[in-house]
């Protein structure tokens, strides 16, 4: 079974920091023969903002008909979800708190008809990234981001402990990113040691 | 001259737990004589913005549908009531996208250093945050709490008070709430007479 990760570029500046940040975390996962990136960018992918209608408590199901009809089924499908987004104005974008408050659908199934989000055998075997970029430098940047993103993660099932981060302050200009002294070497660290992560928890399910 | 209000409904329901508590801020307001418009943000045409930092050079936003308008019009009143309901620990899209749309008022300010709010201005401009959120938990408005300060600096108003009401779902919806409606209309009337005498 190859590895499936699921990727999501939440900036609406393509080929910017947060973008770049994701593709250097992304790279060496590529070269693995057994695993499968998809990469999502969030502003083009038809993600309407929630209305807030809660139907899915009942119906388990978003009424929108909109891009997140295939998300929804790549996302129960991955074993890596990425969240990428930069910091505008002390939170992710707005076309990335769309896509996190469409994930209510999931947060219906869990919390409130207490479903499984995914079968029994995968459960608790899934990892989730954030990966962000500010251009401010202030210590207390990514705190608003980071209690949303936790929020989509737990929906779907990828508790506290699963969840890696990867935040750089201080670059704001389109190409900031590139002269970062440990940017690169982190993300593709941290793209391996997720690869690695996943693999071990596999070959240990294989194994019982 | 009259206390100029607007409230900004960022809510994607009409009549729910947040622009109710954001009425009853109003109706407090237009009591105490405020001049008081609403405005709901999912009936306006506006897009995200998409980040081309193209403001960082002219000062204007190169998208042109009806947000530049509405930030002409915060920009001319006394006072601001913002309103969202708290998803997933933060306020809607809708209203973070509004939000996001004043980085040409931030670029004028500390990019091109061509716009320059006095303290006593931004005294006078005052700032309310209200929101609701069906959790109990105490921290589930800190998400927001740091977007709505970045919008109230950029636009040059203070950020006055926090209107916020959790445990919507134990309380059934606003309606339920012991005291928050109350203390949205004492607020609402209370903000003008205060503006009121900081502009005599």
């Amino acid at each position: 079974m190859p590895i499936n990760v699921l990727a999501f570029a939440g900036s609406p500046r393509r080929g910017g920091n947060s973008e770049t940040l994701l593709d250097w975390v992304l790279d060496p996962m590529k070269h693995e023969p057994d695993v499968q990136v998809e990469k999502i960018i969030v502003v083009d992918a038809d993600i309407n903002p929630c209305k807030g209608c809660n139907a899915c408590e009942v119906l388990n199901y978003c009424v929108q008909k909109d891009g997140l009809v295939s998300i929804h089924d790549k996302i129960v499908a991955a074993d890596i979800i990425i969240f990428a987004s930069p910091i505008f104005c002390m939170g992710v974008s707005s076309q990335a708190k769309a896509l996190i408050d469409r994930a209510q659908v999931f947060r219906s199934r869990k919390y409130v008809l207490k479903l499984p989000i995914v079968p029994p055998e995968r459960k608790g075997k899934r990892l989730g990234v954030f990966l962000a970029t500010a251009g401010q430098t202030w210590d207390r940047v990514f705190d608003g981001a980071v209690m949303s993103v936790k929020c989509f993660f737990h929906v779907i099932d990828i508790p506290d402990s699963d969840i890696h981060y990867l935040m750089i302050r201080g670059v704001d200009e389109k190409g900031a990113i590139l002269s970062h002294k440990t940017a690169q070497k982190d993300a593709e660290l941290l793209g391996k040691e997720m690869i690695s992560t996943l693999r071990n928890r596999l070959e240990a399910v294989n194994r019982e | 001259m009259s206390v100029r209000v607007i409230g900004i409904s960022g809510s994607p329901h009409r009549h729910g737990n947040t622009e109710t508590l954001l009425d009853s801020f109003l109706d407090g307001a237009r009591n105490s004589g405020g001049l008081v418009e609403k405005v709901i943000l999912k009936e306006l045409s506006y897009t995200a913005c998409m980040g081309c930092n193209a403001c960082h050079k002219t000062g204007r936003c190169i998208v042109k549908d009806e947000a530049p308008g509405l930030f002409e019009k915060i920009m001319a009143a006394d006072c601001v009531a913002v309103a969202s309901p708290i998803y997933s620990m933060g306020i809607t899209a809708e209203l973070k996208g509004l939000i996001d749309r004043t980085q040409f008022i931030w670029a004028r300010k500390f990019i091109l250093k061509n716009l320059y709010f006095p303290t006593e201005q931004i005294k006078r401009h005052k700032g309310i945050f209200i929101s609701t959120a069906g959790l109990s938990w105490d921290n589930v408005f800190d998400a927001a709490f740091p977007i709505i300060t970045a919008f109230f600096n950029t636009i040059g108003y203070e950020y006055y008070d926090n209107i916020i009401a959790n445990d919507m779902d134990r309380f059934k919806g606003i309606r339920g709430h012991p005291t928050a409606l109350t203390e949205a209309f004492e607020k609402g009337e209370k903000v003008v007479r205060v503006i009121e005498a900081l502009k005599a």
